[in-house]
């Protein structure tokens, strides 16, 4: 698990040191930092360019949630016809959004197989390649 | 009040999870170098191709015609949403413990405790929290003993009119399901048993419950007898009786204080690997397998933690020195500063019998098998504990026929699933 010291960055052009920097821990990590419901939680890649919109760019990590409630608006991932689909939802039209400039909503019909997965809390850029491998 | 849950078709249920396209479709998995079917889903049963225990390639052709999606076991991937599900149920109850891969009960304290809710709604609500948050159809049983609440979990899941949740609450009702149960579905009455009850005239769950006492005494075992007691609503059973079937073993019990110290954790992780070794040698089984795993309290104040870590022999083995280097290896994973353990154990999973076992030329095993016979005899005979070993550190490597192998989708950075952004 990833360890990081919670201290904001300082530009260090004081000579003081940091008087709060006797009292700094090492031990939040990143997993209790960003996930609630670690048994309902899971990991998956996004893959196009349909969110950038939302600031969900090809190749991101998404953390996906399904402790949560879908509320209108959420961005979630969904099982449409046998696929995983990261979308904005509108629940009251029955839409799925993408974000994309020009892309066009998809409507819900009665025959589509469709599931919620999870709502996405979180999406992690990945500047430099994970150096566990992708 | 107990409440058992279990996954239906665990293994296959497991491959859909993360694979949507298979939702909808007949999938059998495969045992270990894919040689029988181990766990067909509802729709391959259906179709009429899930006999478990059929070697594959007798039905290959029948397979491929009916479209049946064929998987290996993927173990890494089964035992990580097993300890999800766990995590899920154990919410739910004070009290609970992991009996198998894909069976956890729940226990509520003597006495007649009732959720505000109401049985059903709780059992309901238990079902369909695991289905949101895990993705796992699971049926659930509730009873006043544990025997009980495995009748009601085999009512919910094969009974008409029940849709995977029963409650036997009421002695009516566990009559009535009783008398549509063989004697043989009776959990701890095997097949055998089960023949020398028929010869008493004993067929049904029913007429077992009924058989007066001093027959079952004069003609069976105390066990037998402690059966039949549950299904009559007196508790007979204790934890550490509930025993696991064939196929896993679980060794795992809670802390009687929190232990937060990462000596005491290996001390308690050893010890259950040397239980479970036992049980194994027991039995005359190898592991092929194990999962090893702790946990804090999902009731205290600080953040729930669980964390479990997967090993898989390179040979199948039954030494517990083994199982312990194992343990020790994973230690570094599991033990986190500041966590206060309440929970840990272990699970042998993937069992095979000893004495089918065919040797590998390049990969001798390195079970000392005349070294734990002597273990367990001077043990057997002075008292548990008797002799123990002192913990070994190493790591092994694995290498199998898993040909239709799926992918690591939860514990594997480079396996995760991908999600399509496309207008």
């Amino acid at each position: 698990m990833l360890k990081f010291i919670p201290l904001r960055a300082q530009a260090g052009i004081t000579g003081f040191e940091s008087p709060a920097a006797e009292h700094t821990q090492l031990g939040l990590d990143l997993d209790q930092l960003l996930i609630d419901h670690p048994s309902a939680t899971w990991l998956g890649y996004a893959e196009g360019a349909s969110m950038v919109g939302d600031g969900i760019h090809s190749g991101d990590l998404l953390i996906i949630s399904r402790a949560e409630t879908v509320q209108n608006d959420d961005i979630i991932v969904a099982n449409l016809n046998g696929c995983f689909v990261c979308k904005r939802v509108d629940t009251t039209a029955r839409l799925l959004l993408s974000s994309a400039p020009g892309a066009r909503p998809y409507q819900l019909q009665d025959g589509d197989e469709f599931q919620v997965e999870g709502v996405v809390i979180r999406s992690i850029r990945l500047h430099r390649p994970l150096s566990r491998g992708l | 009040m107990y409440v058992l849950c279990d996954v239906n078709a665990m293994y296959a249920s497991c491959e859909k999870v993360f694979e949507p396209a298979i939702r909808t479709r007949p999938v059998v998995v495969l045992t270990n170098n894919d040689g029988c079917i181990c766990a067909a889903c509802g729709i391959a049963k259906r179709l009429g191709v899930g006999q478990k225990f059929v070697p594959y390639f007798q039905m290959k052709a029948q397979l491929e015609r009916a479209g049946v999606v064929v998987r290996s076991s993927n173990y890494e991937l089964y035992a990580d949403l097993s300890q999800r599900m766990m995590a899920t149920c154990e919410r739910f109850a004070p009290h609970s413990h992991v009996y198998s891969i894909d069976e956890c009960f729940l226990f509520y304290g003597r006495g007649a405790y009732t959720p505000p809710e109401g049985w059903q709604a709780h059992a309901r609500r238990i079902r369909r929290t695991v289905w949101k948050e895990v993705r796992l159809p699971i049926g659930v049983g509730v009873g006043p003993t544990p025997t009980l609440a495995k009748v009601a979990n085999h009512a919910a899941k094969r009974l008409a009119g029940f849709a995977g949740v029963a409650v036997l609450d009421d002695r009516a009702v566990q009559r009535q399901v009783l008398a549509q149960m063989a004697a043989s579905d009776v959990w701890g009455i095997g097949r055998r048993l089960a023949a020398r009850l028929r010869e008493l005239g004993i067929e049904t769950g029913l007429q077992l419950a009924d058989a007066p006492p001093g027959l079952i005494r004069k003609h069976f075992s105390v066990l037998v007898e402690g059966t039949v007691a549950e299904l009559n609503g007196q508790v007979r059973l204790n934890w550490d009786e509930v025993r696991a079937p064939k196929k896993e073993i679980y060794s795992t019990r809670s802390f009687g204080q929190r232990v937060q110290d990462r000596q005491q954790l290996l001390q308690a992780l050893a010890s259950h690997a040397d239980m479970a070794g036992r049980k194994l040698r027991k039995q005359a089984s190898l592991t092929h397998a194990m999962v090893i795993f702790a946990s804090s309290s999902p009731h205290d104040d600080q953040p729930y933690y669980r964390q479990s870590v997967f090993h898989r022999f390179s040979v199948p083995t039954a030494d517990t020195r083994l199982l312990m280097q194992a343990c020790t290896a994973a230690l570094a994973r599991i033990f986190q500063p500041g966590v206060r353990f309440y929970r840990c154990g272990v699970g042998l999973l993937d069992l095979r019998d000893t004495h089918s076992q065919q040797s590998d030329l390049f990969s001798p095993s390195q079970d000392n098998t005349a070294l734990m016979q002597c273990m367990d005899q001077i043990n057997s005979r002075f008292g548990h504990g008797a002799v123990q070993l002192a913990r070994q550190g190493g790591e092994q490597r694995f290498a199998m026929r898993r040909e239709f192998l799926s992918p690591q989708y939860s514990t594997r950075l480079s396996d995760l699933p991908r999600i399509r952004c496309e207008p």
